[in-house]
C-alpha cells in the first residue's frame, strides 16, 4: 500500500506551506461559521445570539487551527526544531557548562569512534580479495619440538598439491630478495617466487597483462616478471604500454608480462613475482627437510577448514610413514588467511575497545553529574512550565533534545578527533598494525558514531529528564530552589561510584601493561643497540656464483668500511638478531651424533666476521673470537651462546669440544668444527622470548651471499647511512643496499606492539582518571554550594573548621572508597582477558592493583579537598543572610 | 483505553464523511456536517468543526478531492468530493463495518441472555 506515502508527502507539503493553509483554513471556517450564523438567523435567532450559537457548535477556533496544523504539517519537526532552538538558546546561555559537557563527550566519543575505525577496517572488513574467507595458509608442524607454524619444503608441498581435493587451488610461495639495475639507483626488491596458481589462490586478475600459467613455471625457460603496482609506480612511473618489457633483476634479463592493481597487497611488502621454477633437486628426496615455502590454498565451495585439516592431516600421516627419517612428528596446519593476518592483534582491539566503552560511560556520566547540578538551577524554570500547562513528557522530551544536542556536538568535535587519532596510527611502521592503510573514518564509521551520538545523548540524559518527570512543582516553587532533594543527590553519587570504578579498572589495565612493558623494556638484548647502524647487501648469484667471490667481495668491504668517519667497530654476519630474522639449524655434538635427524636439537646459526661481536657490543664469557686467521683453507672453528654452553656440556668446558651443523646423516659425512669461543646470549627471537641457543661460524669458512652490516659510530648512525652505500657502489655500481635502520629503531620496532596498545591503554586510563576526578570535584562542590545554609548554621553553633573539612572530605573518599572496592572487584575478573599480553606480571599483580587504588583515592581526595576549603571559609553571618 | 474509543469514532466520522459525499456529490463542510447532523436524527452531536480533522485525513489518503467553488448564497467555499479510490475505500470499509457491528451486535446479545 502507498497510502501512507501519499500521507506522507502530502504532510512534507503541508509542512512547508504551513502559513497558506492555515490562511486557507482559517477562511474555510469562516465560511462556515457565516453558514451557521445564516442558519440559526433562518430559524429566528436574534443575529448577535445566532453568530454566538454557531460559534458553539462549530467548536473552539484556535484548537480547529492547532489541530488542522497538527495534521497538516509534520508537528514532529515542529517540536523538534522548537527544543532545539530553545536547547541552542541555554546552552549560549551557559557556555563554560556546555563547553564542558562537549569537550568530555568529544574525548569519549572521539576515543570510540577512532579504535572502531580500526576495528572496522582491520577486522569487519573482508580482506580485499576475492571470497577471502576461502583462503587458507597451510604450515607444516611439529608441536612437540616447537614449531607450530613451520614453512614448508618443496618435496612435502609437492605431495600435498598432488594429493589433496579440498582445495580449488594451491600454491607456493618462496620470499627472497632481487637486485633491480638499470635505469637509476640499483635497488634491492623484495619478491617472491611463486608457483603459477598463486594468483587464482587470491582470486585477484592483474590490474594489466596476465599471471602466470603453467609453461612459466618450467625451469629455465622464460624469464617472465609479475610487477606490484608500488613498484610500477615507482620505478616505471606507471608506464601503460610496460607488458613485454625487459628488466634486470640479480644481472638477469626478464620480461615483464603483467601488473598486479593497487588492491593487492600481501604482507611483506612483496613487489614483485617470479615463477617458482623447482629444479628436479629441490624437489628430490634431499631436499625434503627443507623447510622455506610458505604454502597457500583455496578451499573450494562448502569444504570448511576442519575438513581441509582433517585431510591435510591424512596426508601427512602417509608422508610420515613414508619418510620417517624426516618426517617423524611432522603434520600440518591450515590456517585461514584472516586469522594469519590480524589474529594477533583481535585481542588488544577488543581489549581496546573495551576500555574506550568503559570511557564513555565514564564521560556519560561525567555529563549526567553535569546536568543534573544544572537541573537544580534549572528547577524553577521547568517547575514554572509544568504549571503552565507543559506536560510532562513534553519537558521530558525537551531535556532529551537537548542533551542529544550536546552529544550530537560532541560526536561532531569527536569524529574530528578521531579522524586525527587514526591519522596517528597511519603514521606507524606497518609491523605494528596490519591493514593500517586501509583504516578511515568512512560512512560507517560516520553511522556508528552518530548511533553512538544519540545512544548517549539519552543516556545521560535520562537521569535529569527523569529526575524532572518525578519533582513536584509546586514543592519546587515552595521551596525556592535552595535546598537540594535527596533523591537527586543518591544519583549523583551513584555517578561518582560508577566512575571511579570504571577507571579503576581501565587504572588497573593499564597499570599491568605499563608495569609489563617496563619490565620488556628492561630486558638485556645481549648487544648493544645505541649508535648502531645495519645494512643488508645481497650478492646475486649471477655475478658471485662461487663462495670464494662472494667471500671476497664482504672481506673487501669491510676493510673499506674501516674508513668511515666516526667509525669505531665494522661486523657482518648472515642474518639480523636486531631484526628478529635468523636461520635455525639442526645440529649435533659428538654425543648426538647417533641420534635420528627429526630428534637433533636446533640452535639459531650465524656466519660471522671476526669483528662481529665488538660491533655489536656480544661479550666474549669464554676462548677467543675469530681473527682473520681463520680462512676458508684453515681449521673449521666454532662460537657458541652461553646457552649452548650451559644446556650441552653443563660443567664440562665447551672449549675444544666439537659440534656439526645440519642434516648429519652418516653417509653424507659430518664437518665438525672445534668450539674456540663462548659468547653472551643474545634475544634474537624477541625479548619475551625464552632460548638464546646461537652458533657462530667464519663467514669466510662458510660464505653466504646475503650478509647484514654493522657499522658501531661514535655518532648519530645514520648519518653514515649515505657513506656506506657509496662504498658499496664503489667496489660494485649495481649492488644495492637495502634495509638500512639504526638499532634503536629495530629496537623499537620490535616493542612497538606492546607498547602502542600500553601507550593507548595508559591514554586512554589517564583521561578516565581526570574525567573521575572532574566528577568528584563536581559533586562535592555542589554539595557544598548547596549546604553553605547548613554549614553556616554547623560553623555558627561552634563547629571546628576541621571537622567541616573532615565532613565534606569524608563524603567524597567514602564514594571513592566504593568505587576502589568495586572496581577492584570488577579488575579481578576483567584483567584475566589481558593475560597474553603481560610479560612476567601476573594478571592481579597485588603491587599494580594496590598502587593504583591509592592513586585513584589521592585523586578523589584533592577532587574532594578543594571544594571542602571552600566550605571552610564560609562566613556564618554571610550565609545565613542567605535566608 | 480512552485513546482506543476516540480511535474508532474517528474512523467512524471518516466513514459517515465519505457515505455522505458519495450519496450526495460536492459538498462543503458546513453540508457535510449538517447532511450527517440531519441523517442521525440529532442523535451525534458533534461539534461540526471535527469535520475538518476527517476531511483532510481523507484528502491526504486521496479518498476525497477538494475545490475552491461558489456556496449557495454566492460565497466563496471550498467543496469537497469524493474520487474513485475513494469510493473502492467505502465498499470495503462499509462492509467491515457491517462485519463488526454484526459481530458486535451478537456477542453482546450473548451476554445479555447471561
Amino acid at each position: 500500500m502507498f497510502t501512507w506515502m501519499r500521507v506522507l508527502t502530502s504532510r512534507v507539503r503541508g509542512w512547508f506551506s504551513t502559513d497558506r493553509t492555515d490562511r486557507e483554513f482559517q477562511k474555510e471556517l469562516d465560511e462556515h461559521l457565516e453558514m451557521l450564523t445564516a442558519e440559526g438567523i433562518r430559524r429566528g435567532l436574534p443575529p448577535e445570539e445566532a453568530r454566538r450559537a454557531a460559534r458553539v457548535r462549530l467548536g473552539g477556533m484556535t484548537q480547529l487551527r492547532e489541530t488542522n496544523r497538527d495534521l497538516q504539517g509534520l508537528p514532529f519537526l515542529d517540536t523538534l526544531f522548537q527544543d532545539v532552538r530553545y536547547g541552542l538558546r541555554t546552552m549560549r546561555k551557559s557556555t563554560g557548562f556546555t563547553t564542558v559537557a562537549v569537550l568530555t563527550l568529544a574525548l569519549g566519543i572521539g576515543a570510540n569512534t577512532a579504535i572502531f575505525s580500526v576495528i572496522h577496517a582491520v577486522l569487519l572488513n573482508p580482506l580485499p580479495y576475492d571470497h577471502p574467507e576461502r583462503i587458507v595458509l597451510i604450515w607444516e608442524s611439529n608441536p612437540a619440538a616447537g614449531f607450530n607454524q613451520f614453512a614448508v619444503s618443496p618435496p612435502n608441498y609437492a605431495d600435498w598439491h598432488r594429493q589433496s581435493t579440498s582445495f580449488e587451488q594451491m600454491a607456493s610461495a618462496a620470499r627472497g630478495t632481487f637486485n633491480f639495475t638499470g635505469s637509476g639507483e640499483p635497488e634491492q626488491l623484495n619478491g617472491a617466487r611463486v608457483a603459477a596458481p598463486f594468483f587464482s589462490v587470491f582470486g585477484v586478475p592483474p590490474a594489466l597483462g596476465r599471471t602466470f600459467v603453467a609453461e612459466d613455471d618450467v625451469t629455465g625457460k622464460a624469464h617472465v616478471v609479475v610487477l606490484g603496482h608500488g613498484l610500477w609506480m615507482r620505478r616505471f612511473g606507471g608506464d601503460r604500454n610496460i607488458v613485454g618489457k625487459a628488466l634486470t633483476l640479480d644481472g638477469q634479463t626478464y620480461t615483464v608480462i603483467g601488473v598486479m592493481p593497487e588492491r593487492f597487497q600481501v604482507p611483506g611488502r612483496v613487489e614483485l613475482w617470479l615463477p617458482s621454477e623447482f629444479t628436479p633437486r629441490d624437489l628430490g628426496p634431499g631436499a625434503r627437510g627443507a623447510h622455506y615455502l610458505r604454502v597457500l590454498g583455496r578451499l573450494k565451495p562448502g569444504v570448511s577448514i576442519e575438513q581441509s585439516q582433517a585431510e591435510m592431516t591424512g596426508i601427512s600421516k602417509g608422508l610420515e610413514v613414508q619418510y620417517p627419517q624426516m618426517q617423524k612428528g611432522w603434520s600440518s596446519l591450515v590456517v585461514s588467511l584472516n586469522e594469519a593476518t590480524v589474529g594477533n592483534v583481535r585481542a588488544t582491539l577488543l581489549v581496546l575497545f573495551g576500555a574506550v566503552g568503559f570511557l564513555l560511560l565514564i564521560a556519560c556520566a561525567n555529563v549526567a553529574n553535569l546536568l543534573l547540578a544544572r537541573a537544580a538551577t534549572r528547577q524553577r524554570e521547568i517547575a514554572i512550565r509544568t504549571s503552565l500547562g507543559a506536560g510532562r513528557w513534553r519537558i521530558a522530551r525537551q531535556l532529551l533534545t537537548e542533551s542529544v544536542l550536546l552529544s550530537g556536538m560532541g560526536s561532531a568535535l569527536g569524529l574530528l578527533l578521531a579522524e586525527w587519532g587514526v591519522r596517528a596510527l597511519q603514521t606507524l611502521p606497518p609491523s605494528n598494525l596490519p591493514r593500517a592503510a586501509e583504516i578511515h573514518v568512512d560512512l560507517t564509521v560516520m553511522g556508528f558514531t552518530a548511533v553512538l551520538a544519540i545512544a548517549t545523548g539519552i543516556l545521560f540524559g535520562l537521569a535529569p529528564a527523569l529526575q524532572d518527570l518525578r519533582s513536584a512543582p509546586a514543592e519546587t516553587l515552595k521551596e525556592g530552589g535552595r535546598t537540594a532533594s535527596t533523591g537527586r543527590h543518591g544519583v549523583r553519587s551513584f555517578l561518582v561510584v560508577l566512575e571511579t570504578t570504571l577507571a579503576l579498572v581501565l587504572l588497573i589495565g593499564s597499570g599491568l601493561l605499563l608495569k609489563s612493558f617496563l619490565r620488556l623494556q628492561g630486558v638485556d638484548p645481549g648487544y648493544q643497540a645505541k649508535n648502531l647502524l645495519t645494512a643488508n647487501v645481497s650478492l646475486p648469484g649471477s655475478k658471485y656464483a662461487t663462495d670464494p667471490q662472494q667471500a671476497q667481495f664482504f672481506d673487501e668491504l669491510l676493510s673499506r668500511l674501516q674508513h668511515l668517519p666516526a667509525m669505531q667497530a665494522v661486523g657482518a654476519a648472515s642474518s639480523n638478531p636486531l631484526a628478529g630474522q635468523g636461520y635455525n639449524f639442526v645440529f649435533a655434538t659428538k654425543e648426538l651424533a647417533a641420534v635420528a635427524p627429526t630428534e637433533q636439537p636446533s640452535a639459531g646459526y650465524y656466519g660471522v666476521s671476526p669483528d662481529y661481536f665488538r660491533t655489536l657490543g656480544i661479550p666474549l664469557l669464554n676462548g677467543r673470537t675469530f681473527t682473520p686467521q681463520d680462512t676458508a683453507g684453515g681449521p673449521r672453528v666454532l662460537i657458541i651462546s652461553q646457552a649452548v654452553a650451559k644446556q650441552f656440556f653443563r660443567e664440562r668446558n665447551p672449549l675444544g669440544q666439537l659440534i656439526s651443523i645440519g642434516n648429519t646423516s652418516p653417509e653424507k659425512g659430518q664437518i665438525w668444527r672445534e668450539i674456540v669461543g663462548v659468547v653472551g646470549d643474545v634475544k634474537d627471537e624477541g625479548l619475551d622470548a625464552g632460548g638464546s641457543l646461537a652458533l657462530y661460524e667464519p663467514y669466510t669458512q662458510m660464505p653466504w651471499s646475503s650478509m647484514t652490516l654493522f657499522v658501531r659510530s661514535g655518532d648519530e648512525p645514520s648519518q653514515l647511512a649515505s657513506a656506506l652505500r657509496s662504498e658499496v657502489l664503489a667496489l660494485d655500481k649495481d649492488q644495492p643496499v637495502a634495509a638500512i635502520a639504526t638499532g634503536d629503531e629495530l629496537r623499537a620496532n620490535a616493542v612497538a606492539q606492546p607498547q602502542l596498545r600500553t601507550l593507548l591503554l595508559a591514554i586512554f586510563a589517564a583521561v578516565a582518571l581526570v574525567l573521575a576526578g572532574f566528577g568528584v570535584y563536581g559533586v562535592m562542590s555542589n554539595t557544598v554550594a548547596q549546604r553553605t545554609h547548613e554549614i553556616g548554621v554547623r560553623m555558627a553553633l561552634g563547629a571546628q573548621q576541621g571537622s567541616m573539612l573532615r565532613l565534606v572530605v569524608g563524603n567524597g573518599l567514602r564514594l571513592a572508597m566504593i568505587g576502589v572496592v568495586l572496581g577492584t572487584a570488577g579488575g579481578l575478573l576483567l584483567t584475566r582477558l589481558m593475560k597474553g599480553f603481560l610479560f612476567q606480571v601476573t594478571p592481579t599483580d597485588p603491587e599494580t592493583f594496590v598502587a593504583v587504588a591509592i592513586f585513584l583515592l589521592l585523586v578523589a581526595f584533592l577532587a574532594s579537598y578543594i571544594p571542602a576549603r571552600r566550605a571552610m571559609r564560609v562566613d556564618p553571618v554571610v550565609a545565613l543572610r542567605y535566608e | 483505553m480512552g485513546e482506543g474509543r476516540a480511535e474508532i469514532l474517528q474512523g467512524t466520522l471518516d466513514l459517515m464523511v465519505l457515505k455522505t459525499l458519495a450519496a450526495m456529490g460536492p459538498l462543503h463542510g458546513y453540508g457535510i456536517a449538517r447532511r450527517i447532523e440531519q441523517i442521525s436524527e440529532e442523535a451525534l452531536l458533534i461539534n461540526q468543526g471535527t469535520i475538518y480533522a476527517s476531511l483532510v485525513r481523507l484528502l491526504q489518503r486521496g479518498w476525497v478531492s477538494s475545490e475552491w467553488g461558489a456556496s449557495e448564497n454566492n460565497r466563496k467555499a471550498k467543496f469537497y468530493a469524493i474520487t474513485r479510490t475513494g469510493r473502492k475505500q467505502l465498499r470495503t470499509e462499509a462492509e467491515n463495518w457491517a462485519r463488526i457491528s454484526g459481530v458486535v451486535g451478537r456477542v453482546l446479545r450473548i451476554t445479555e441472555k447471561g
